[in-house]
């Protein structure tokens, strides 16, 4: 695998092209809220086992739903604020913040989960 | 890969991992594993619940730094719940305990271990009688079994608990009144086979995730599964039952009993099955029940059934007549195979055994019995309730591989076993839990002939139900003295003269036998930080100092002392002395000694290298012709069971009445000591949630695990919230007769109890719901009631 950045990384998790270009000006990522996007191969429901605390503790009643278990977002309600991100506690961190509208760069980036010692 | 942080590759592969799983749960081929660098991997049973999911663990420099499922072993291939994937990080708190600490004026201070072992030897040796051992269904087999032979066959003192006694001890008491012989005869191939799962009080999903995700596997595979979630409060698993059948507390001795009424009633019992291979029991006197009981006929088991009419038992049930027929339709399906499951609901009630046996006796009489699918299989909380509190033997009635102390033969058996002297180990019973801590919180001069607890693997001062009775009033009582070796401070701890500083996990050798009777082994892969070390280890060093001091039990009939650890070449190896310990290993020198015991129950559990081979073996695992070992899936079955005779179909070879019969009881419904009134009318349970491991001691000290759920809380119905002015998340006071707690109130959350009722996890050592819980229990398996006692909620 040859030097890749880190958002390439997750373009191309996400099924997008991969092509080096320079990073954007962190202002273009942030000047409208992000929406969560919870990836079902690292979400612990999605695979199978049981999990719904970015649903339990959303602030926003609706933003995330569960239904037989899995969770999902309504793009509509979500404020982008972040704490289902904080709380997955999947060992790949499985809600992913995204731009809302596609963009150079479009995928914001999220915080490190540290990692157990 | 270079520029890919490898924790976060690694994480990635671990997942990746879950994903085979779940795509080989598909029958799809599986994705091989990326080859990684530098990492040793080897193999071990989860440390967390009884399921025994096995799991890889990777190693480097001397650390863990992955896990991931084990895609190989029959019970989760490959799959994990979210402490899984976490099971590596609990080794990793700030925080571990390194060295032996000394209370001095109130104070913890370091001292030596030296010291530490000969303090407690010195206790020992003082008032033998008066020491209490409480060990932990999270103990190793080696460790039990050490402990059961330095108590019993050294000490002649039954003073020994596993905590297995608040979690598994009325399903005991099911089994042997039942069976005459502990354990389930079904596995989980019982969940792929069957056509209805009822859950009694079970929230498998939060519980025992990865067992509920294999039959949820089953619908995603388009097969047909009736699931019944019988309960108390809705939880995630009714989330997924076709019927979720919600009863008042207590009743469901009413509602078994309604199954039975149902199948006399309409004549759908199995009678070819019931004739041949059934007897009917119940307790001689009600007021008294013991665990065997006397022999009824079927006409006056019919008669004290009558009375349990869908009518009258759905007036006290709050079931409906309709769902009540329901199961009893079910039940009198010959064509159907029905497995029923359950837990804590079911074993934590003050008829704890009564349940139980009601729920055997349903499947008995329905002839829902030893066909794949067809089984009443209780779960068990921890990873080694089964392999070492129930086969080793740690309860205070108990001797290796299902003896009993009360029993001259099986005494007479281990003596000679052992090379003690004949009348070693003592015929009293010993103190049960609850008495045990009870007797040590009393003054000696009222009784209170308890004076020293050693404590291992398990934390009493925050799981034990009425803690200001049961343990914290030992504060202050002369003479008194607490050992408690953890790897965390903790709620025991907290008021501990002695503090051990242990190994855990993988940072030592161990094998654990979980819900299916599958025996697992696991080597040593880390160090342990600081001055840990291995609890096996402490048990026999303190043996040894003993011996020094000359206490005549630590001697055999030759005046040897009652361990002996030969090296292949038949040299004695000193393990108490550290610097020895891992010249050997003792795992399996103890292991290879307890297996022999195991025989005379049919419990014969696999040799210790074939579980090295193996992502553990199911007993009785018996020697083919060819040298190879076979487990058993069912057991009592003819084909499947290796002690069943050819053409006997089922036999009960345990049999209380020794004719291989199994015993069909008749128990009354019988109400809660302490049900809501005016004063407290609310239900108070307590219990687990997925991401927290009983006291939280290992599981709060994960990030991810603490950060998904970081206290306990209240769940209450919204109607009654209101009633009562509170709003989600506002803090409340929950009260009983025994005191009163904070808590946070959450509304429509994870679980949804009905109006008068509440529920309250208890991992949370800063809101320790156990100050408030009632300690009645069982009266035959002694068992406490965690689930279920009056209480009052107000705002705060």
């Amino acid at each position: 695998m040859s030097a890749i950045s880190r958002r390439d990384l997750f373009r191309s998790m996400l099924g997008r092209r991969v092509e080096p270009q320079a990073p954007p000006a962190a202002a273009a990522v942030i000047d409208a809220p992000p929406l969560a996007l919870i990836l079902d191969r690292f979400c612990l429901a999605w695979q199978g086992s049981f999990c719904s605390v970015c649903s339990e503790r959303c602030p926003v009643d609706g933003a995330i739903t569960v239904d037989q278990g899995k969770p999902r977002v309504n793009p509509d309600l979500c404020t982008g604020c972040k704490i289902c991100h904080d709380v997955c506690p999947a060992p790949k961190n499985a809600v992913f913040l995204v731009a809302r509208k596609p963009r150079q760069g479009m995928i914001s980036r999220p915080a490190e989960t540290p990692p157990f010692p | 890969m270079n520029l890919i942080e490898r924790r976060t590759f690694l994480k990635t592969s671990a997942l990746a991992a879950a994903s085979a799983a779940a795509s080989a749960r598909a029958q799809s081929p599986a994705a091989p594993a990326s080859p990684q660098e530098g990492i040793k991997w080897d193999k071990a049973p989860c440390r967390f619940c009884g399921t025994g999911c096995h799991v890889k663990v990777g190693v480097k420099d001397g650390k863990i730094v992955a896990i991931a499922g084990h895609p190989d072993a029959a019970v989760n291939k490959g799959l994990l719940c979210v402490k899984g994937y976490h099971v590596g990080g609990i080794l990793y708190g700030k925080d571990r305990l390194t060295d032996p600490m000394l209370r001095k004026n109130g104070v913890l201070g370091k001292i030596s271990w030296e010291e530490a072992i000969d303090i407690v030897a010195q206790r020992i040796m003082k008032n033998p009688a008066g020491f209490g051992f409480y060990t932990s269904g999270q103990s190793t087999i080696p460790e039990g079994y050490a402990a059961t032979k330095f108590m019993k066959g050294g000490l002649s003192n039954n003073h020994t608990e596993p905590n297995a006694r608040l979690c598994m001890a009325s399903a005991v008491t099911g089994y042997i009144s039942t069976y005459g012989v502990d354990e389930p005869a079904g596995c989980y191939d019982d969940f792929d086979a069957c056509n209805v799962l009822l859950m009694w009080g079970n929230n498998m999903a939060e519980m025992h995730p990865v067992l509920f995700s294999r039959i949820l596997d089953r619908r995603e595979r388009g097969q047909k599964v009736t699931i019944i979630d019988l309960g108390t409060r809705r939880t995630r698993t009714s989330e997924f039952a076709d019927h979720y059948l919600e009863f008042r507390p207590q009743t469901d001795l009413a509602i078994a009993n309604c199954i039975a009424q149902q199948l006399i009633e309409r004549g759908a019992w199995d009678k070819k099955f019931v004739e041949n291979h059934c007897a009917f029991r119940a307790d001689a006197d009600i007021a008294k029940p013991d665990l065997l009981g006397v022999a009824i006929s079927f006409d006056d088991f019919k008669k004290r059934i009558a009375e349990y009419t869908p009518e009258s038992v759905s007036e006290l049930s709050g079931l409906s007549v309709e769902q009540l027929k329901m199961l009893g339709d079910l039940f009198a399906d010959p064509n159907i195979r029905i497995t029923s499951t359950w837990c804590m609901g079911m074993n934590q009630h003050t008829r704890g055994t009564a349940i139980n046996r009601l729920v055997h006796g349903i499947h008995l009489l329905s002839g829902h019995f030893g066909k794949p699918g067809d089984a009443p299989t209780s779960l068990t909380g921890q990873p080694s309730a089964c392999g070492t509190a129930r086969e080793v033997g740690t309860l205070c009635h108990t001797l290796p591989g299902g003896r009993v102390v009360t029993n001259p033969k099986h005494r007479e058996q281990c003596e000679k076993y052992w090379n003690v002297p004949a009348g070693r180990i003592k015929e009293t019973i010993g103190y049960h839990t609850v008495l045990m801590f009870e007797k040590f919180c009393t003054p000696k001069d009222k009784g209170g002939d308890i004076d020293t607890i050693m404590v291992q693997v398990t934390n009493p001062g925050q799981t034990l139900p009425n803690l200001k009775k049961l343990y914290t009033a030992k504060t202050g009582i002369e003479d008194k003295f607490l050992i408690v070796s953890d790897v965390y401070p903790t709620a025991s701890t907290e008021i501990a003269d002695l503090v051990l500083p242990a190994a855990m996990w993988v940072e030592k050798n161990g094998a654990y036998g979980n819900s299916e009777r599958r025996t697992q082994q696991w080597f040593k892969m880390v160090q342990p930080p600081g001055q840990a070390r291995e609890d096996v280890w402490m048990t026999l060093a303190i043996a040894h100092r003993l011996f020094e001091l000359g206490h005549p039990g630590m001697k055999d009939k030759d005046g040897k002392f009652i361990f002996s650890f030969k090296n292949d070449v038949g040299n004695e190896v000193p393990v108490w002395d550290y610097a020895h310990f891992h010249d050997i290993n003792a795992d399996r020198v103890l292991y290879e000694e307890y297996r022999p015991l195991t025989h005379i129950k049919h419990k014969h559990v696999a040799p210790y290298d074939e579980l090295v081979k193996h992502t553990g073996l199911r007993w009785p695992v018996v020697e083919q012709p060819d040298g190879s070992y076979k487990e058993t899936r069912y057991r009592f079955v003819e084909g499947e069971d290796p002690f069943v005779e050819k053409g006997k179909g089922i036999d009960f070879y345990h049999s209380t009445t020794e004719d291989g019969r199994a015993q069909i009881w008749f128990c009354p419904f019988e109400r809660h000591p302490e049900e809501p009134d005016t004063e407290y009318p609310f239900w108070l349970c307590t219990g687990r949630v997925v991401e927290h491991w009983h006291s939280g001691t290992m599981t709060m000290r994960v990030p991810q695990l603490r950060g998904a759920m970081p206290n306990a809380y209240c769940e209450i119905h919204p109607e009654d919230a209101a009633a009562a002015g509170i709003g989600n998340g506002d803090d409340v006071i929950v009260a009983t007769r025994r005191g009163e707690i904070i808590l946070s109130a959450w509304i429509n959350g994870r679980g949804r109890p009905p109006r008068g009722s509440l529920f309250v996890p208890f991992f949370d050592e800063k809101r320790l719901i156990n100050n408030i819980t009632l300690d009645a229990y069982c009266p035959i398996s002694k068992e406490p009631d965690y689930k279920k006692c009056a209480a009052r909620i107000r705002k705060a």
